[in-house]
């Protein structure tokens, strides 16, 4: 099958790969990156789980082809933590019991990190509206919403800026 | 649920992609992919090729010419939703935007992609025909312009021929003073509704004018109720002929009646939507 | 005590570590020990799995509900280049036996349909290829020929049903499954002498868990290295594998099941039996490692995790006064078309049947009917979460006959707080509770009184305003007799009688506790549960402890998260190992302070001297030299190097069925107490419901974790809430099954759920289990379907609307509305 060259930026790092232009970005994510972190929930665009950040923005991975991230700037949940520890919002996470079961979490910090770059101090119903766009099974939503409430004062409060590019 | 394998262009000029849509095989637009895609994941389609129009230069644009909006086949929803433009001039696409689909999807999906997706339950077929839209099908022979109440054909079916785009849509900037309202049921917030209702309208001298109104998730497409915009046109607003015209509506409908969701659910939807559109219509045209 | 009940005979308590309260750890809200290396990425879930060599399978699934497979062409799929082998039923029936069954008589399945097909999804053929997308290209190219068979969709027509539209003709000649009648009690005179009996039919739909990872398998067979080696997100797999090897043709020696973290089960993970045997299967006939993870369509039409689907003809007989005297039903059950677990979901609803109540006789009559869809399989609740409705549908529907307040009627015949342990007629015991004080926390919470005169007044300006108020129980800690109990007692097949939960426990020459848990992680926090008790009993700082899970090899019982046990049966088995570890800490501990074991206890993670502040060893110390050094101790082997051991907790109080099946002994006995109160308002005009305020306050004994509790209740609410208004698998009168996918069966979102919720909890403490822990994991989806029921109905008692089934969609209830606006114009 015919492949097609590709570079771009996941995490910060610079990769090439060759792809055929039918692998989901979230197969070649997970399985060609070996970058586990960003889950399949359903491969039909409604779960979120698969949600990664493409050049500024939180996007179904399921439902954009690899061959279309050529010259991107990809973050997966694998780019959020440093050396220095958690992120703000996985600490929130933490903290808050805002998972339990894990697998839609990564999609539930792409949809956190979009929206408080966005709004850094989002009422309950941004945070709702924000996140209406991934399932989760397990939390009934309540712990995630105080998570991201509570990760929005802390980077408030320490002054973190919260931009879509690894840090 | 794996695509099956294709053929993948990247053209980044127009020209180009209307040249390949010219070329006649089983060719398939790819623009925001948040309908096409999943739809081959399922394998319920298999193009041959796809046009990826994601590098075209310039398509992405949301801009006012001579008293219109003009949108872009590139425009994505998010960035129409957020864009001055509409807010400022066309708040009913803003707030029907809160009700479609969600933030990740809306940032990929673009409203030209939508309409030629031409699903019924969509709510953005509706929308155009309220607004009086024009969209801009054009060929490497050229462009030409269709009303949007002559675009949609049936499900997944518009007047966008195979070797055709839908390279613009251009939607008239509202008078000003002009009431609006957007209504729809769906099980969920974001999801495909049950029914529809958006209206436009003013209010001159106590009387209803220039009454526009479409319905979604009726019929196998969006269209317009033009028998209860003629009745209302002059009327005086109130209950009473809200609910005539409600009712009038909704007996005229003809909807899909499934196991799950009967054509009497549906016609309850209109009747019971349509006069809450108009009341909020009416509050918000100026006087 | 009625006399049906006097051979079943309460045994006395094990509990070794009472109730108290100054405890250091148990009643904290820690953060989860588990969560790190979920948060960023490293969870390592089952598609995670990457082996050398590993190939990828992809499923023909049947389009037929109900077909004779006639023949299969797969010479296209086998010449794609990428294509190392494509497999049909025949071809995995040579390697593999049929799938293991606890029905019985069985109903017999193959992990791959042989000769026919049953349902849509059903797998009839497989392909292994080099990646899935191939694997796919491939599926697409095998052809089958089909004889399609009348298809059974409805409980009652399938009941009926003969000839062609058999399911099983070689084993049956009907669709009904199993039939069987119980009196528990003097059902019959009870009735007889009640001065009303409240008769109605409710309908319960099918929907399932849906976790947002489906199931999978990585599987390899080398006959040189062991035979099988298979990962995957069965929560089952240390309990029994040896019936899985049985279907794999091998002994317990040649087969290591290794799990992996689990992305939700709420039940659907419980066993998945049928995917290991058919990824096994096609990884021995393939020669290679095989990965199949089912994709979200096969998740929804083949993973064997349907839940309830029943019909009840319901029965309460009530007195003048309002005194409940008994209750009896027919259920028909829509199982699918096969019958992995027998009738354990009604066996299940045994434990509770009569809900909160002094009820004094229950009688049932329960059908199995075998139809052409997915087999059901468990989620939450095992199907108490539809006899909690039932019960409490039918508490209404008399207080309404009755012309009673709801509340008030069911204060009236509440179980009192000093009448435990209870046992109500089916022979299950409660064992403790105070129903009375969570009802008036739940009010107190939601401003009950205050919330009905509004609702009253919102109601008088027009608006369809109600308030829904539920009391349900919640058994936990389930004992396996569910399972089988409600059998035929002539054949009552695997009589299991066992559920034990074990521990391993060492600390190592560095004094680090490495734990090794028996039983996977699916979304509970066993690692955090662990953590609180060994900390609480060891003294032991939870930095200090290290989390394995072993394999079914190197494992050692544990039956795994199900049945609201973990928690309580985990706390059992951590207090055992405990115990023991304590007397090898001290006796080690003691020579070297040259002290007698009896003169020294733990503190702080140290041996030390009783009453003396430094006569102390660390942990550290006493393990490295008694790991290092063994002529620094005397001869003798209670001197043996190290500091390890193995607990295992057996369930805390069970007995057997009675032979009649007069009752059916005490086998759920640990029972948490729940209160839902809901506020909505219904649009009749479009039928949606909106929460206005939502209280529930849950009862769950001693709380371990405050938080991960609390997280156990959201969740299940949510899962209620779906279940109650948007969630139900729909199949056509071809057996099509219409909506399998996240699209169009609608589990709610952020938006959907409550945006006022209260949640409050009492603690009784269970006097059976360590420290009064009962389980707490599915009691959101046991109580939130009666509360919301009940209080679209109080919305809409101007119209005089009835809800009899759920979920209650909007155009469902929209229906109902236009039905009684059409009564109400006639």
């Amino acid at each position: 099958m015919m492949k097609t060259a590709i570079s771009f930026t996941v995490n910060g790092r610079t990769r090439e790969a060759f792809v055929p232009p039918r692998m989901l970005l979230s197969d070649f994510i997970r399985h060609e990156l070996e970058l586990p972190g960003t889950h399949v929930g359903c491969e039909h665009g409604v779960c979120g789980s698969c949600n990664v950040i493409v050049d500024g923005k939180a996007v179904r991975s399921c439902l954009m082809f690899a061959v279309q991230a050529d010259g991107s700037d990809i973050t997966t949940v694998e780019g959020y933590s440093t050396d220095a520890g958690l992120h703000p919002i996985q600490q929130a996470f933490w903290e808050e019991h805002g998972l339990q079961c894990g697998f839609c979490t990564p999609g539930m910090l792409a949809a956190a990190k979009e929206l408080l770059a966005a709004n850094p101090d989002p009422s309950d119903e941004d945070i709702r509206e924000a996140i209406s766009g991934n399932l989760c099974r397990c939390t009934g939503y309540e712990f995630i919403i105080n998570a991201i409430r509570s990760a929005g004062k802390a980077m408030r409060e320490a002054d973190i800026q919260n931009t879509l590019q690894p840090v | 649920m794996k695509p099956s394998a294709f053929e993948y262009e990247c053209p980044t000029d127009l020209n180009a992609v209307l040249g390949f849509l010219g070329e006649g095989t089983d060719t398939r637009i790819l623009a925001g992919g948040q309908s096409l895609v999943p739809m081959m994941n399922y394998r319920l389609v298999a193009p041959e090729r796809l046009i990826d129009i994601n590098r075209v230069h310039g398509l992405d644009y949301v801009r006012e010419e001579d008293g219109q909006i003009a949108i872009g086949a590139l425009a994505r929803h998010g960035d129409i939703k957020a864009s001055a433009l509409i807010i400022t001039h066309l708040p009913i696409m803003a707030e029907a935007y809160g009700w479609i689909a969600h933030a990740a999807v809306r940032n990929r999906g673009t409203l030209c992609g939508n309409l030629c997706h031409a699903d019924p339950a969509s709510e953005m077929p509706a929308l155009m025909q309220v607004l009086g839209a024009t969209m801009v099908v054009s060929k490497s022979a050229g462009s030409r312009h269709v009303p949007a109440s002559e675009f949609f054909l049936g499900t997944y079916e518009t007047v966008v021929g195979a070797d055709e785009m839908l390279t613009e849509v251009r939607i008239p900037i509202p008078e000003a003073g002009t009431g609006w309202a957007f209504q729809e049921v769906a099980m969920r917030k974001g999801d495909y509704a049950w029914c529809t209702v958006a209206a436009t309208l003013r209010v001159t001298e106590g009387r209803i004018t220039a009454p526009r109104i479409a319905v979604a998730g009726l019929a196998d497409h969006a269209y317009r109720l033009e028998a209860q915009e003629a009745e209302l046109d002059g009327a005086a607003p109130g209950a009473d002929v809200f609910q005539t015209v409600a009712h009038a509506a909704a007996e005229a409908a003809d909807p899909p009646d499934t196991e799950q969701i009967s054509a009497d659910y549906r016609r309850d939807l209109l009747r019971t939507l349509l006069p809450r559109v108009l009341r909020a219509a009416v509050g918000r045209a100026g006087h | 005590m009625a006399s049906h009940l006097d051979t079943n005979v309460i045994p006395p308590s094990r509990q070794r570590e009472a109730p108290r309260s100054g405890l250091t750890w148990i009643g904290q809200s820690i953060k989860r020990v588990e969560d790190p290396r979920i948060l960023t990425g490293n969870g390592g879930y089952i598609d995670d799995l990457k082996m050398p060599g590993m190939a990828h399978a992809a499923m023909v699934s049947s389009p037929h509900a109900h077909a004779r497979i006639v023949s299969i062409d797969t010479s296209k799929a086998k010449a794609l280049p990428g294509v190392i082998g494509v497999y049909t039923g025949e071809d995995l029936a040579g390697v593999v036996d049929p799938c293991p069954s606890f029905a019985s008589p069985p109903v017999p399945q193959h992990a791959m349909a042989m000769g026919k097909v049953r349902h849509v999804g059903e797998v009839v053929a497989a392909v292994v290829a080099d990646d899935r997308y191939i694997a796919e290209d491939a599926a697409e190219l095998i052809e089958v020929e089909w004889e399609v068979l009348p298809a059974n969709v409805d409980i009652e027509a399938s009941a009926a049903a003969t000839g062609d539209a058999l399911l099983h003709p070689d084993d049956r000649e009907t669709n009904v499954a199993l039939d069987e009648s119980f009196s528990f009690g003097p059902v019959d005179d009870d009735f007889a002498a009640a001065d009303r009996i409240v008769k109605r039919r409710l309908r319960w739909h099918r929907s399932s868990a849906q976790a947002i990872e489906t199931s999978g398998v990585v599987a390899h067979y080398d006959a040189y290295k062991g035979g099988y080696t298979i990962h995957c997100n069965s929560n089952f797999y240390n309990f029994i594998p040896f019936v899985i090897g049985g279907s794999l043709r091998v002994s317990p020696g040649e087969l290591r099941i290794v799990p992996v973290l689990t992305g939700g089960s709420f039940g659907s993970k419980v066993f998945s039996h049928k995917i290991i045997i058919l990824t096994g299967g096609l990884s021995r006939l393939a020669g290679v490692p095989v990965k199949y993870i089912e994709d979200r369509l096969e998740h929804f039409t083949n993973s064997d995790s349907h839940g309830s689907d029943r019909l009840y003809d319901a029965e309460l007989a009530v007195d003048k006064d309002g005194t409940f005297r008994s209750m009896r039903f027919t259920v028909m059950d829509d199982y699918g078309a096969y019958l992995q677990f027998g009738v354990g979901t009604h066996g299940n609803a045994m434990a509770q049947v009569t809900g909160p109540y002094t009820i004094g006789s229950f009688g049932m009559r329960v059908m199995a009917v075998l139809t052409n869809k997915c087999q059901q399989g468990p989620y939450r609740g095992f199907g108490s979460e539809v006899t909690n409705w039932v019960m409490e549908r039918m508490v209404d529907a008399a207080a309404d006959e009755l012309d009673r307040d709801p509340v008030e009627l069911r204060e009236q015949n509440m179980i009192q707080p000093d009448a435990f342990p209870y046992m109500i007629p089916t022979g299950n015991i409660y064992d403790s509770g105070n129903f009375q004080k969570v009802l008036a926390e739940a009010k107190q919470m939601f401003d009950f009184d205050d919330w009905r005169a509004k609702a009253k007044a919102m109601r008088a300006e027009g608006r369809c305003v109600g308030i829904g108020l539920a009391t349900c129980m919640e058994r936990s800690v389930y004992g396996p007799t569910e399972w089988w109990s409600l059998n035929n007692k002539a054949t009552p097949g695997f009589t299991l009688t066992s559920t034990p939960e074990g521990i391993t426990a060492r600390i190592d020459p560095s004094g680090k506790l490495f734990i090794t848990l028996h039983s996977p992680m699916v979304g509970n926090s066993p690692e955090t549960v662990v953590t609180q008790i060994l900390a609480e009993r060891l003294t032991v700082a939870p930095e200090d402890i290290v989390f394995n899970y072993s394999d079914s090899q190197t494992g050692f019982n544990g039956v795994g998260p199900q049945g609201s046990r973990f928690t309580a049966m985990i706390a059992g088995a951590c207090v055992s190992a405990s115990i023991k570890l304590e007397e090898r800490l001290k006796r080690f501990g003691a020579h070297m302070l040259q002290r007698r074991p009896e003169d020294v206890e733990l503190r702080n993670g140290m041996v030390a001297v009783r009453g003396l502040k430094d006569q102390e060893k660390s942990f550290a110390e006493i393990a490295l030299t008694s790991s290092f050094f063994r002529l620094s101790f005397p001869d003798g082997e209670e001197f043996d190097s190290g500091l390890e051991t193995t607990a295992v907790y057996d369930h805390p109080l069970s007995t057997d069925p009675d032979e009649d099946r007069k009752h059916l002994g005490i086998f759920y006995p640990i029972v948490g107490h729940i209160c839902h109160i809901v506020a909505v308002e219904v649009d009749p005009g479009t039928g949606k419901v909106e929460m206005l305020d939502y209280a529930a306050v849950h009862d769950n004994g001693t709380i371990v974790n405050p938080r991960t509790l609390a997280g156990q209740v959201w969740g299940g609410t949510a899962n209620g809430i779906g279940t109650t208004l948007s969630e139900q698998f729909h199949y056509n009168a071809d057996g099509q099954f219409t909506n399998p996918n996240f699209a169009e069966f609608a589990m709610p979102t952020a938006n959907e759920m409550p945006r006022n919720f209260n949640l409050g909890h009492v603690e009784t403490p269970s006097p059976y289990t360590e420290y009064g822990i009962k389980g707490g994991g599915e009691g959101g989806r046991l109580g939130a379907p009666s509360a919301l029921t009940s209080a679209i109905e109080n919305a809409l008692q101007d119209y005089g609307v009835k809800i009899a089934a759920l979920p209650v969609t909007p155009p469902v209830l929209r229906g109902l509305i236009r039905d009684a606006e059409k009564i109400a114009a006639e």
